[in-house]
């Protein structure tokens, strides 16, 4: 099917427009439910990166969403915007010290975890995010 | 939609969605923590990195009392995220 493409309005309040996204494009493609889920979890955590370190961006966040046989394509254009690659983030400390821990970097962390590949592309202050996820057909 | 109340054992109960959108309304719940509480999460269907830094901080801050969380009734794809952030070593799982 044809992929679905849609522009968000930069705030954490479109997080619900985003998840309907999913959700319809889940349906389409009658994605399982784990992969779903680890996809609601990626969009999330980088769609919310985008409003909290750009809030002065007044430009839409768009996110398109394609399926091939067995891959999910997820991209995310953020425009006119600095230089963030996420793929070279260093992994926050995650050991038995709570003192140690601190939020930052857990959401990246989560959604390299559950997708099998994160891309960065940075051109003409232009941030292109690209996930790749295996999933299985809910009839297969 | 996301909720979160207490209940009259004193147990945090969560439900709906817990993301970016909803932490200041946790937030005002959980900064009132004092003792060590349950949270439920029979009722709660998804969680972000933003849930969890809101139930870390309050770890935190209660830790340095002698008192913490304890997580429970956490199943299916909170579970994961949970094992992932390897939160095993920082609460009590019930």
């Amino acid at each position: 099917m044809a992929p679905l493409r849609k522009h968000f309005t930069r705030d954490l309040d479109s997080l619900g427009a985003v998840f309907d996204l999913l959700a319809l494009f889940a349906t389409q493609e009658e994605l399982d439910t784990s992969s779903q889920h680890d996809l609601a979890l990626a969009l999330d955590e980088l769609f919310t990166n985008m409003v909290k370190y750009q809030p002065a961006n007044r430009n839409d966040i768009e996110i398109e969403l394609r399926a091939e046989q067995e891959t999910v394509t997820v991209k995310l254009v953020d425009r006119d915007v600095d230089k963030f690659d996420l793929t070279a983030k260093q992994d926050p400390y995650l050991g038995r010290s709570v003192k140690k821990r601190a939020p930052g970097g857990l959401g990246i962390y989560l959604t390299k975890r559950v997708v099998d590949d994160v891309q960065y592309h940075y051109g003409d202050r232009t941030s292109t995010i690209t996930l790749i996820k295996k999933f299985r057909r809910r009839h297969v | 939609m996301f909720d979160i109340r207490i209940n009259e054992h004193n147990d945090v109960i969560l439900s709906g969605r817990f993301d970016a959108a909803q932490v200041e309304k946790a937030k005002a719940v959980f900064d009132q923590i004092k003792e060590t509480t349950s949270v439920d999460f029979a009722e709660l269907d998804y969680i972000s990195s933003a849930g969890l830094g809101i139930l870390m901080a309050t770890q935190k801050r209660l830790k340095d009392t002698g008192q913490k969380l304890i997580l429970k009734k956490v199943s299916g794809h909170i579970r994961d995220v949970f094992r992932i952030a390897r939160f095993d070593l920082i609460f009590d799982l019930e």
